[in-house]
Parts: structure tokens; C-alpha cells; sequence
């Protein structure tokens, strides 16, 4: 564990990176104590710039504070980002392994689920499941994970299925070692580096899609989230400025550490690499 | 793999794929109507009246009057046939509508793809190269900052840049109207209409690509065949060339093989933005109106272009990774 | 009595062009041939052809290409368009109207009576179930000789003449429609009208081409070469695109409220509310009352009271459209200024829900309650959560649910929503427009029936004598006393009288010439 820590602060980045996910976890969690009542709350004038009114960020076309809803809708957006890539990440990491481990039918099976799900446009097939469960948080995060698993699964298949033939895993197989721990054991740390990348841009692609929908209407109307904040500054854009870009840079903020600390992850994970870039550094 | 292999190889790979296309038919099916509201009701809402005899009118002029199960037989005799059936609230055979829009997101999306993958490997190649310096961190956090800015968002900077201040490009659509030009003028009037569309979406992407390049590059260029080539002495530029890039190309081509399910998707946003009249519009619209036929005609349709693009690129893999062999 | 009342009894032979055309000359300039107008239409419609199709877009740019037999002015009194006169029998059963000589169709093929008797007696009562409601109570519609039509009708019917506008009843040619189904004749893809402007191009998701027809009836006109109607759908590139001159006019719901002001603003542009009075499209809270506490008349009051409508007129809508008084717009026939809806008071309504039992708990809720959000844009989005907070200050929870607006759709049509917003075109009269949302015999589960529920024999009554009533005296009367009996009752929460923004470039003239608006035929429009 120390060892972990210690390939992971070499990176600079990441420990920058870390910062700031505490930071933005930190908001998510002190949000009720920092701006105590409703985000929706009517607080001031209409499009008041920031500063103004006593409000820092400036508030929205009805005199909400953006600076409240930015508070709050970090909880939202984190727990919508988290949640739909834990599940894709479940659904796409076991069935890529088994597709790019077994190989032959069970490849084929799953390679044909998964070019199922990837031949449908997957906003258009987010969209359809959300209207069809009607829009609420559990049915956004629902649409998100089952359009966002297949990278997941391709790129796990493929990466096993150029580790599976190295002379690493066929030491174990003739060592006699069951598949369950050669895919879990010996592969699964090996690929791990694509998927730890993959899945920190996933987050931030959930909190976008998340955006997306709630720009089309189809966000959860009772959860203020940055996409809603977003999409609701969006159509404002050349009147009050601070209503998207405020938001936005906090999206911006979080997929930068969220990747940045991927990175280190994957070096921490990835010891062979890291020596090879601690030798060059 | 031998070339003898190949046409078998080939044969049941589209059998497969036939069959997924016509199982995407069928569950599309279920999924669109299980949405609620059909084309008549919406039809009956946008016209400000409406009564029993409306409705029933166009219920049975739609077909939606039968059975779900007659309906779907019915649709898929069609698609048996490559007849995709009509649009009624359109009054227009779908594939007239699809072969109408296609040709435009075709444009779009290739203009960014290219635009992508390009910017994108150059950018994570030269990462990969200078990593843990300066130039790398630039490099990640702008591919980070086109990733993490929302779509519309650049669209709009674009716009406001390019067509109001500088007034240098058109802000939306296609083409020029209204204008009698020359072949060569017309071409040029769709190059200009094109940049700013095609720069949006195409940033989105160049991200994606220029971060599996680095990550990529990075593992392989430690691995042992690398290593043996290095001793051996081979020029570095060499090595990166035909021994790293190769071989980190892998997942990009995955990506791209991805990429051509997201076009039609992912070039939503960006088709409104600009009114650029291509099929993801067309299908965003036919999904808010419940146009059954022409949501599923686009679908289709794109099940299709994967299905193909994917077997394009597994026969890549097969031809820039030696030790993966295409599994028939 | 006011003027349009009046005028829609007598007989009227104006000529309103020559009018106009002396209003542009009075301004100093002459109308002049030539020039293109691009403008905007959102959202692309599914056809062009009126009556087949009755949306909004579809209206606005088939109004080019058809025409009706009259149309009218703000004050709603009928003015000719295919017919140049019209009389009415002393007992109001007998409508004869003399038609405009030499009017062709695009096709070149002549107009004549009985076109006009086919449109209205077959087409529009097979297609159009706005237009089949009324034209149902003609016993006879003949062809007296080429240029004359006479309509007898089986009950007296004041309203009758507001129907001939060319976005309820367009006349079409009979020879491409006769002996076939309507919806499918080729003629609903390439519509033929008798409009000063003939379809030429339709690129689907692009633009529209209209260009003007040469052999069009008024000598002279059109004054404009084409219009080209582009498919914008992003409202910021549709404010873009005016603001950098590539669109020349916008309409209806092309530009947000919210950025109207600067519109404003901008010394070319000229923007304009009128237009919209034929319609007079009536905004309000849609309350089920079927559902507990919807049903008791307090609550509904408590409702009404709690909203600032004043708010939502200056606020959300920037002042386009203004705060409703009651269930009949102000531009409306018959409309009584003394029937007044509960005005905006706090206290009032918590007193009033006090009254019904419905005691806040510990969190000061009293009562929750789920809203249909109506899926038609940002700025009723944004009504939504304004909705919310109102009612929250009361102690009503009101939970948001957004759909799309096929969901909308269903789940309103199947009276599966507690509360929703909804909004009507009242076609100028409470007849047409008003009584089809609140009599008990139109509660159906269709869309735009009565599909709160609300059922009051009073009011049925007083709706279906002022329907039957031949005089204006006496409709005037039964509709002032329903107009009382609804504010008192609540059964809707009016909000808004609303309006669109018509913004066009000040070189383009004659805009708005009549109480439909951007719906004209335009053969008068010229850019100077």
C-alpha cells in the first residue's frame, strides 16, 4: 500500500488531480451547511451578474442562486457519474473477460450482445429508455450504465485477448492454475490500465450524457444537477454568461482531476511502467 | 490467417451479422412502441383539436389499428425486402427520407472522424514521446479541455466567434439557398458551411484518441519486443513507427469500430446547433413525434454500418497484430 | 355593441388591398416588386398541406400557397380574400358568398364554386376535426352558379363566418382530390393552391421554397420573387441568424422570450405582438379533478390566489403575451372585463386551504401533488419550477415530472396527471375555442377536450344556449354570466393571454396586416 501511494505521488498531476476530487467531494458533502435551503429557491433578481446581490456566481433567469445550485448539484452529478459507471463497468469488465478469455462461442455470443447494444445511436437509445421510464434519477442512471458499457467490454476483450496468448498467462495455465483465478489474477491486473483510463473519462462522460438529457428535457426535474444548470444556461447563454460557463468549468474541473488521478492510478497499477518512467524522469 | 480461409471467414461472419441486425429489427420494435404515446396522439396534440373520428382516422391510416404482433410481421416482411416501409406523418417512403439525410451526417461525421483520429494520434503520439515533461501535460490537458467542455458549448464559441464577430463562416445549415452557383462554388459553399459543424464534434473525439494513443504507446513501448528491437539496435524513429504505433493502434481501431455506432448519436447536438440536416436529427425528431417507421428505418440503418465497420476492423486487427488470429 | 359583432352580421364589401396599400403609401413608400425573404419555420412541419395537417408550422407556410374565402382583423371582423362579398339572411340560415373572378390554381386550372363546395363540404369535414364540428351543421352547401356559393344551415350559427380563414378552411382543388383519399392524394406532397406563392422545393431538414405565382389574381402581386422558409432547430442559431441578416423575418415561437428585449434593441429590427388575436391562445394550470383536493372549489381558489401572474407574464415571458383575467381572452368575442379570476394574495390562499382542513405537517406541507412539465421548450421548463416555488410558499408540494411530448401527449389525453399547463386557441369566439374545455359532454380522453373533468350543469347549459342563440345580445349575455360562474369556480388556473414575437427587418413591409398574422397569404409584402 505504501509502495502505491508512493508510485502515485511521483506523479504530480495526480496528487493535483486528487486535490481537487477531495475539493469537489468536500463541496458535494458541505452543500447543505453552505447554502442551507432549497437551490430552487428564488433568492434574488433575475440574471443578476456575479458579485451582485451578494450573489458570488450570479443567479439564473428566475433569481436562483448559481453558486447554490453548483453546491448541490455536485451531489447529483457525482452520484449520477459514480453510480451508472460502477454498474457499466460490472456489466462490461465480466462480460469482456469472458468473451476475450474463452474466446470461440462464448466470444461470439457476447460479441453479438454487445454489437447489439453498440449499433443502436447511444444518446438516441438513452433518450428512448428515458422517456419510456419517464425521467427520474434512478432511470437516468439506468439509460447511462446500459449505453455505456460496451466500450468497456470491447476494450477488456480485446486486451484480453492479446494477454491471454503471452507467456505469463500460459505459465500459469500449464501450471495448473483454475481460470477463475488466471482471469481475476494473472489477466485482469495486466489490462487493468486501459480500464482505469477508460473508466474516469466514462465518469465524466455520464456526467455529460447526464447534461445532454437534461438539456433535452429529460432530466430528473426535481434534482438540480450541472447538467441541468447547463442546459438551463445554455439557451441564455448571450444574456447571462455566468449561468453556463460556472457550471461548466466545475464539469471541466472534475473529468480533469477524475482523469488526472486515473493516470496515476494507472501508473501506481502499473508498476513495470512506472519504473520504466521514474528510470527516464 | 490464410487467404484461403478468407471468403469462409467472411461468409459466416455476415450470416452473424445478418442475424444480429434482425434481432436489433425486432427488439427496436418492442422498445419504440413500448414508449408512450403513438404518432396519432402527437399529431392530435400539435394540431391545437382533435376527436374520436381524428384519431381513428389516423390510427388506421398509420396501420396502427392492428395487432402489435401483424404489425411487426408486416414490418419485417418489409425489411426482408429492403422496403423500410412509409412514414405517414411525413407521407414519404423512409428510405426516400434516409437516402435524403445520410449523404449530409456521412459528411459530418467523416470530416470529424478524419479530423479526430489525425489531431488525436498525432497528439498522443507526440505525448507519448515527451511524457512526464511540459509537453505532455499541454498536450493532456487540452485533449482534457475539449473532452470536458460540453458540445453545444463549443458549438455555440464557434459560432460566435467565426460567424458574429469575425463573420468569417456561416453560422447554420448546409449549403447556401437561394444562390445559383457553379459545381466547384458549391462544393466550397458546403466546405465553409462544414468546418464549424465538423470542428465541434470532432474535437469531442479527438480527446478520446489521443489519450488510448498515449496509454497505449506508453505500455507497449515497455514491452519486451520492443526492448529486443532497441537492443538489437534499431533506429528509435524505427521503432516507433513500425514497432509501437503499430501495435498501439490496436485500441484505437477499437474505438473507431465504436465510434460508428456513436456517429448517428453523437452527432445530434451538433445537427441542431447548426440545422445541419442530417440523420440524427432525423431520427431525434421521428423519436419526439413517434414516427415508428423512420426511428426504425434509421436504425436499420446504422446496425448496418456497424455491423460492417466492426468486421472491417477485426480484419485490421488480424492484419496489425500478428499474434491476434481472427477467430472464425 | 362593439363594431365586430355587427360586423360579422352585415354584409361587408371593402377592399381591404387598396387599404393597404394606401397604408404603405401613407408611410411614403411604394410597394416594389422583386426580392427574396428568407425567414425561418420551426419545427419543420411533417407536410404542407392545410388541412391534412393542422400544426402551427404547416399553417404558417401553407397560408402562402392556399387561401380562404375571407380573412380577418384584429378585431376579428371579416374582410375578403376568395370571396370579394358576402350576405347573411335575416334569420342566420342562409350564407351566400360571391366569389373573386379569375382565380386560378397553381396548376392553372380555374377556381370556381365548386371548389369552394367540395373543400368545405367533403375535404375539410373528412380531414379536419376543427372544421367538421361546425360545417357539420350545414344542411346544404351548393354551387348557385360559377362564382356564387350558398351554405344553409340547419340552426342559426353567429359564429359561422369566423370559420373561412384559410387555417381552418382553405379551398383546395377538387379535380386532384375528388374520388380519392384525401391524406394520401399525391396533391397533399405537392400542394396546389390558389396562393400568390407556389411550391417549388422542399429539402427535408433544410429549407422550404415557395415562389411567386405568376398567374395569381390580385394584378400585380405578389410583390416578392420567393420566400425560402429555413429549418432552424436550435433557437440560438435561429437568434444568430436574424441578428446577422440572414433571416429576414421570424414568428411564432422562433425567438425565446428571453432574448426578445435585445431583440428590441437592435435598431433594423422591428418587433411586433399583434397578429395573433383570431387565435387568441390562452395559457393555463390544467387540474385534474379527479384527483383529491383538486375537486373542492377551495383549494382550486387557493391555487389561483397563490400564483403571481404578473410574474410570469414580465418575468419568464419578458412581457410577450399578458396576465389572464379569466377563462376568455381579452381578444376574444364576448370577452367581460368585470368577470375577474382570484387575484394574487399569499395570505388568501393559505386562509382558504386552512378552511378545506388541509393543515401543514411538520415540514409545512399540506398536500402533494405531481405536474406534468409541458415539453415545448426552456421558458415552460422554467414555468414549471416557478409553479413549484409559488405553490410551495402556500404548503403545496408540487412534484415535477418532465416527459417528452409524446408522453405528454397520452398521459394528459388519458387524464393521467394531476396537474399539467396546457394552451388553447380560442379562434375568436368562446363557441369555437372556450366551451370545449369546460361543458361535461366533452369530457373524452382525447387532447383538448375537457380533460380536467369539470362538470357543472350551469355551466353546460349557459355554454349551449349561447352556442344556439342567433343574436349577439343574447350570446353576449349567457357568456358574461358563464364568465362569472367559472372565476368563481376555478376549475382551471388561467395564467397567461399569450403572444408571439413576429421580428422582422424594418425593410420589410406589411408584416401584420390582420388578426392571423404571419398566417397571411402575404401577396402584400414587399422589402423597400
Amino acid at each position: 500500500m505504501k509502495e502505491f501511494w508512493r508510485n502515485f505521488a511521483r506523479n504530480r498531476g495526480a496528487v493535483v488531480g486528487l486535490a481537487i476530487l477531495l475539493g469537489v467531494l468536500a463541496l458535494a458533502l458541505l452543500a447543505p451547511l453552505l447554502y442551507p435551503g432549497s437551490p430552487w429557491d428564488m433568492a434574488g433578481m433575475p440574471f443578476a451578474p456575479p458579485g451582485e446581490m451578494g450573489m458570488l456566481l450570479g443567479t439564473d433567469s428566475l433569481g436562483r442562486d448559481v453558486a447554490a445550485g453548483i453546491a448541490h448539484g455536485a451531489r447529483v452529478s457525482l452520484l449520477v457519474g459514480a453510480v451508472s459507471t460502477v454498474v457499466a463497468l460490472v456489466i462490461g469488465v465480466s462480460l469482456g473477460a469472458f468473451a476475450g478469455y474463452l474466446g470461440g462461442w462464448a466470444d461470439d455470443v457476447v460479441m453479438r450482445f454487445t454489437e447489439f447494444f453498440q449499433t443502436i445511436p447511444s444518446f438516441v437509445l438513452a433518450i428512448l429508455l428515458v422517456a419510456i421510464f419517464t425521467p427520474t434519477i434512478g432511470s437516468i442512471v439506468f439509460a447511462i450504465a446500459v449505453v455505456s458499457w460496451p466500450p468497456v467490454a470491447r476494450v477488456v476483450r480485446a486486451e484480453f485477448l492479446s494477454l491471454r496468448s503471452r507467456e505469463f498467462v500460459q505459465a500459469s495455465e500449464v501450471l495448473g492454475k483454475s481460470r477463475l483465478s488466471i482471469v481475476f489474477g494473472d489477466i485482469l491486473p495486466n489490462a487493468l490500465s486501459p480500464i482505469v483510463v477508460l473508466a474516469s473519462l466514462m465518469v465524466a462522460s455520464a456526467i455529460l450524457l447526464e447534461s445532454a438529457l437534461s438539456f433535452l428535457g429529460l432530466g430528473d426535474p426535481n434534482m438540480m444537477s450541472w447538467g441541468f444548470l447547463i442546459g438551463s444556461g445554455r439557451s441564455v447563454i448571450r444574456i447571462a454568461w455566468w449561468m453556463s460557463v460556472f457550471p461548466g468549468i466545475a464539469i471541466f474541473l472534475t473529468v480533469l482531476s477524475l482523469n488526472l488521478v486515473g493516470e496515476g492510478l494507472s501508473d501506481a497499477l502499473n508498476p513495470r511502467l512506472t519504473r520504466n518512467r521514474g528510470g527516464k524522469a | 490467417m490464410g487467404a484461403s480461409k478468407l471468403p469462409g471467414y467472411l461468409l459466416g461472419r455476415v450470416v452473424k451479422a445478418a442475424i444480429v441486425v434482425l434481432a436489433i429489427v425486432v427488439c427496436n420494435f418492442f422498445l419504440i412502441h413500448a414508449a408512450p404515446g403513438d404518432p396519432a396522439s402527437i399529431i392530435a396534440g400539435q394540431s391545437g383539436a382533435a376527436d374520436a373520428k381524428f384519431l381513428e382516422q389516423l390510427r388506421a391510416q398509420f396501420g396502427l389499428d392492428q395487432p402489435l404482433h401483424v404489425q411487426l410481421w408486416l414490418y419485417l416482411k418489409g425489411v426482408l425486402t429492403l422496403d423500410l416501409g412509409f412514414s405517414h406523418r411525413q407521407q414519404m417512403p423512409v428510405s426516400t427520407l434516409l437516402w435524403d439525410r445520410l449523404p449530409a451526417t456521412l459528411l459530418l461525421t467523416g470530416a470529424a472522424f478524419l479530423f479526430a483520429v489525425g489531431l488525436g494520434v498525432t497528439m498522443g503520439a507526440l505525448a507519448a514521446r515527451r511524457v512526464g515533461t511540459w509537453g505532455d501535460s499541454v498536450i493532456t490537458v487540452l485533449a482534457l479541455a475539449f473532452y470536458a467542455t460540453p458540445l453545444f458549448w463549443v458549438g455555440l464559441m464557434l459560432v460566435l466567434l467565426f460567424s458574429v464577430t469575425l463573420e468569417w463562416l456561416p453560422s447554420f445549415g448546409m449549403a447556401s439557398v437561394g444562390v445559383e452557383m457553379s459545381g466547384l462554388e458549391a462544393v466550397l459553399d458546403v466546405g465553409r458551411h462544414l468546418i464549424l459543424p465538423g470542428l465541434t464534434l470532432g474535437l469531442f473525439y479527438v480527446a478520446v484518441y489521443a489519450r488510448l494513443t498515449r496509454a497505449t504507446m506508453l505500455e507497449v513501448a515497455d514491452q519486451d519486443f520492443v526492448k529486443t528491437a532497441r537492443a538489437k539496435g534499431v533506429p528509435e524513429g524505427r521503432i516507433l513507427r513500425r514497432h509501437i504505433l503499430r501495435n498501439a493502434l490496436l485500441p484505437v481501431i477499437t474505438f473507431a469500430g465504436i465510434q460508428a455506432g456513436q456517429l448517428v448519436g453523437g452527432s445530434i447536438l451538433v445537427e441542431t446547433v447548426f440545422a445541419w440536416p442530417g440523420i440524427g436529427r432525423l431520427a431525434f425528431e421521428a423519436l419526439l413525434a413517434r414516427d415508428y417507421q423512420v426511428l426504425m428505418g434509421v436504425f436499420f440503418c446504422t446496425s448496418v454500418m456497424v455491423v460492417l465497420f466492426n468486421l472491417v476492423t477485426d480484419l485490421l486487427y488480424a492484419l496489425v497484430d500478428p499474434r491476434v488470429e481472427a477467430s472464425a | 355593441m362593439g363594431l365586430s359583432r355587427r360586423g360579422l352580421m352585415a354584409t361587408a364589401i371593402v377592399s381591404p388591398w387598396l387599404m393597404r396599400a394606401g397604408d404603405a403609401l401613407a408611410q411614403g413608400i411604394q410597394p416594389k416588386r422583386g426580392g427574396t425573404l428568407t425567414t425561418i419555420v420551426n419545427p419543420e412541419p411533417p407536410v404542407l398541406h392545410v388541412g391534412v395537417n393542422n400544426q402551427a408550422p404547416t399553417l404558417i407556410v401553407g397560408g402562402k400557397i392556399f387561401q380562404g374565402l375571407l380573412r380577418y382583423s384584429a378585431k376579428l371582423e371579416p374582410m375578403p380574400e376568395l370571396a370579394k362579398s358576402w350576405e347573411v339572411s335575416a334569420d342566420g340560415l342562409e350564407y351566400t358568398f360571391h366569389l373573386q373572378e379569375n382565380v386560378k390554381f397553381h396548376d392553372g386550372q380555374p377556381m370556381t364554386a365548386e371548389d369552394v363546395v367540395f373543400s368545405i363540404m367533403k375535404f375539410h369535414m373528412e380531414v379536419s376535426p376543427r372544421a367538421r364540428g361546425v360545417f357539420a351543421r350545414i344542411k346544404e352547401g351548393v354551387a348557385v352558379d360559377a362564382n356564387t356559393v350558398k351554405f344553409v344551415l340547419s340552426a342559426p350559427f353567429e359564429p359561422f363566418l369566423l370559420m373561412f380563414d384559410v387555417t381552418v378552411s382553405a379551398i383546395v382543388p377538387k379535380h386532384l382530390f375528388d374520388g380519392q383519399d384525401y391524406r394520401q392524394a399525391p396533391a397533399v406532397q405537392k400542394p396546389i393552391g390558389t396562393g400568390p406563392f407556389r411550391f417549388v422545393e422542399w429539402q427535408r431538414g433544410n429549407f422550404i421554397r415557395l415562389e411567386r405565382f405568376d398567374g395569381y389574381w390580385k394584378p400585380g402581386q405578389p410583390y416578392l420573387d420567393s420566400i425560402i422558409y429555413r429549418v432552424v432547430p436550435d433557437s440560438q442559431s435561429r437568434r444568430l441568424a436574424l441578428e446577422t441578416g440572414q433571416v429576414q423575418l421570424t414568428q411564432s415561437n422562433d425567438i425565446e422570450p428571453f432574448d426578445v428585449p435585445q431583440m428590441r434593441a437592435r435598431p433594423n429590427l422591428e418587433v411586433q405582438t399583434a397578429g395573433w388575436e383570431y387565435f387568441g391562445p390562452l395559457m393555463w394550470l390544467e387540474l385534474n379533478h379527479r384527483v383529491k383536493p383538486l375537486d373542492d372549489v377551495r383549494v382550486r381558489k387557493a391555487l389561483a390566489h397563490a400564483v403571481n401572474r404578473d410574474f410570469i407574464a414580465q418575468r419568464l415571458w419578458f412581457g410577450i403575451g399578458k396576465p389572464a383575467t379569466g377563462p376568455v381572452a381579452s381578444s376574444t368575442r364576448f370577452y367581460d372585463a368585470s368577470a375577474k379570476m382570484p387575484a394574487y394574495n399569499v395570505e388568501a390562499a393559505k386562509k382558504l386551504l386552512d378552511e378545506a382542513g388541509l393543515k401543514p405537517n411538520g415540514q409545512g406541507v399540506r398536500f402533494t401533488i405531481r405536474h406534468l412539465s409541458l415539453p415545448y421548450g426552456e421558458v415552460f421548463t422554467r414555468l414549471g419550477e416557478f409553479l413549484r416555488q409559488s405553490l410551495r410558499q402556500v404548503g403545496v408540494d408540487l412534484q415535477l415530472e418532465s416527459v417528452d411530448v409524446g408522453t405528454w401527449a397520452q398521459r394528459t389525453a388519458n387524464w393521467e396527471f394531476d396537474t399539467t399547463i396546457n394552451y388553447l386557441y380560442q379562434y375568436g369566439d368562446p363557441t369555437l375555442g372556450v366551451e370545449r374545455s369546460y361543458v361535461s359532454t366533452n369530457i373524452k380522453k382525447i387532447l383538448f377536450s375537457n380533460v380536467a373533468g369539470y362538470a357543472n350543469p350551469k355551466v353546460d347549459a349557459l355554454f349551449t344556449q349561447a352556442r344556439d342563440a342567433a343574436d349577439p345580445k343574447a350570446r353576449q349575455a349567457a357568456f358574461s354570466e358563464v364568465q362569472k360562474l367559472l372565476v368563481e369556480e376555478v376549475p382551471l388556473v388561467w395564467l397567461m393571454e399569450m403572444a408571439f414575437p413576429t421580428i422582422y427587418d424594418r425593410k420589410l413591409n406589411n408584416v401584420i396586416t390582420s388578426g392571423a398574422g404571419v398566417h397571411a397569404s402575404f401577396d402584400d409584402v414587399f422589402l423597400a
